[in-house]
């Protein structure tokens, strides 16, 4: 137990996936034994091999799979707010970072929206844009553009300062300094960013689809609530978990493959 | 030296005519409760040839501002110099000046590039790439790289090197550019000792190769008189011109001649004007 206090203390991979895998099945023991006492109704709690029939059901049903289409429409929703998130959150984010006056100017818009409730926006952007797919990308994009634009802002202005006096002295220009040293150095904690960016869109993804979808694992969920399928509830929403750990996981694999100098430091 | 030993490819191709002038400078500093510090004092120099300058001083006297000045970088945002003027051929130097190139003592390579990449950096900005063709530059590099004795790590990345050869890569990335003025602040402070007097010995070989002004910013005595050329001892804050005296032994100087009268005679100097610049503070370095 002397290595149990000990931050530093290596783990060795078995025992690691031991210790995961066993709280899993503590999880899992303590809901069916829930279910199973009738502790807890079936009505309010779903047992656990009762999901995994909605889950299959979902997946194959009458030659069609309700599962894939709702995960490829709310793929899909997130991917087009995604790659706006990046190709309009970065930019920002790199003029606030690299210079004070934008970063003066921006902040206070952008800022503040961190903490702002965003659901709440929801029946505006309704009112503005409609209950049609605009609308949708543009609640998942503003949910997720206020966290990554500060993020990326301060990624920029973490770059030590020798980097861009080193870059001056060899002749660059103030943009050059910016664009062949600033941004390169900061890439790391951009793509940081980006990770978040896309954890928080995952986490938005049921409230977009709550209105007017015909299609998506939100408006999947949704209906089966209407008809008290709490199985079916259940099914969706561990969909979306094990959806948004993969994408994490193949987001932070990505960057390490891309930025390999980040860890050698 | 004979000329068979110079490391390759860099030509030993005398620099042109050069004056650089330190003018009257004087840097304040704003310091709490609204009053100012001064840090140097109305300090004047002139170099108007090719040579190694050691500029030697106690921790924190203002050498490597000073150091910056020359270099027309202004890392803190603050106006330097407060007043004076440091020229460059008679030109005032307001900007980063294309004829210096510094050497600081870390943080200078990139962590994201590899050694060549590292060393070929200068020729990725506009203003390099206008004046020397890609086929030039690209031989330029494996030429200093292969004078550092880098020539088989390119592809490594500065994590991967050691304190030394990263410094072997921030003098290549200066003297890949053949400037005329090559400004060190504290290049070998951070290093061991054994590597410290191997980096020396590297720098004379290189400058042999190519004889430009270094100046050379130190808080230590021996290194200012294994390298130096003319050694400019600057007093504690303020910092003025405590000493300014030239050596005029041929390197690369040996252990004898360190051990020599001459040697310990300029020592002993150093030490009394350092001395007389900071009372009761012991930040200056002695080896060997």
């Amino acid at each position: 137990m002397s290595e149990f206090w000990n931050p530093y203390a290596p783990l060795d991979g078995r025992q690691r996936q031991w210790l995961g895998v066993g709280s899993v099945l503590a999880l899992l023991l303590v809901w069916s034994l829930l279910t199973v006492t009738g502790l807890v109704s079936s009505t309010k709690l779903p047992a656990p091999w009762d999901v995994v029939t909605a889950l299959s059901y979902l997946s194959w049903h009458d030659g069609d799979s309700m599962l894939f289409t709702a995960t490829l429409w709310s793929v899909g929703r997130l991917l087009v707010a995604g790659v706006l998130v990046i190709a309009i959150g970065i930019p920002i984010g790199i003029c606030m970072g690299a210079a004070p006056r934008v970063n003066a100017a921006l902040s206070p818009l952008v800022d503040p929206f961190r903490s702002a409730p965003v659901v709440a926006l929801l029946p505006i952007l309704v009112m503005w844009l409609g209950i049609g797919e605009t609308m949708k990308i543009a609640f998942l994009f503003i949910g997720a553009v206020v966290y990554l634009i500060p993020m990326v802002r301060d990624a920029i202005q973490a770059v030590p300062q020798s980097y861009w006096i080193g870059a001056r002295d060899l002749g660059a220009t103030p943009w050059e300094c910016i664009h062949r040293a600033v941004i390169p150095m900061a890439m790391p904690r951009i793509a940081d960013a980006v990770i978040v960016a896309f954890s928080v869109m995952w986490t938005y993804i049921t409230v977009a689809e709550y209105v007017n979808a015909r299609q998506g694992l939100g408006q999947l969920i949704q209906n089966a609530r209407r008809f008290s399928a709490w199985d079916q509830v259940f099914a969706g929403i561990i969909v979306i978990i094990a959806l948004a750990l993969a994408t994490y996981q193949f987001m932070v694999w990505l960057k390490r493959r891309l930025y390999p100098w980040e860890t050698q430091q | 030296m004979n000329v068979a030993a110079k490391p390759a490819g860099i030509s030993a191709a005398a620099a042109r005519p050069l004056s650089v002038v330190v003018k009257d400078i004087v840097q304040e500093y704003p310091a709490p409760g609204g009053s100012v510090t001064r840090v140097i004092d109305q300090v004047s120099l002139s170099f108007d040839q090719p040579g190694i300058s050691m500029l030697l001083g106690p921790s924190g006297c203002g050498k490597s501002t000073l150091l910056h000045m020359l270099g027309g970088v202004r890392p803190m945002g603050i106006d330097t110099p407060t007043a004076g003027k440091v020229l460059i051929d008679g030109v005032e130097c307001i900007g980063p000046h294309d004829d210096a190139v510094m050497v600081f003592q870390r943080y200078a390579n990139r962590p994201d590039l590899t050694v060549f990449d590292n060393v070929a950096f200068p020729f990725r900005l506009n203003l390099w790439k206008a004046r020397v063709p890609e086929a030039e530059w690209r031989q330029r590099v494996a030429d200093i790289l292969k004078a550092v004795g880098l020539a088989d790590k390119l592809k490594l990345r500065p994590a991967q090197l050691s304190g030394g050869q990263n410094q072997r890569v921030a003098l290549a990335r200066a003297l890949v550019l053949r400037p005329r003025i090559l400004l060190m602040d504290e290049p070998f402070g951070a290093l061991d000792a054994q590597t410290r007097e191997e980096m020396q010995q590297l720098l004379i070989e290189l400058y042999q190769s190519w004889p430009c002004l270094v100046v050379f910013v130190t808080h230590d005595v021996t290194e200012a008189l294994v390298l130096g050329d003319r050694v400019i001892v600057l007093s504690a804050q303020p910092a003025r011109v405590a000493d300014d005296f030239v050596i005029s032994e041929a390197r690369p100087r040996s252990a004898t001649w360190q051990r020599s009268r001459e040697a310990q005679a300029l020592e002993e100097r150093i030490l009394t004007q350092l001395h007389q610049a900071s009372p009761g503070r012991g930040q200056v370095r002695v080896t060997v």
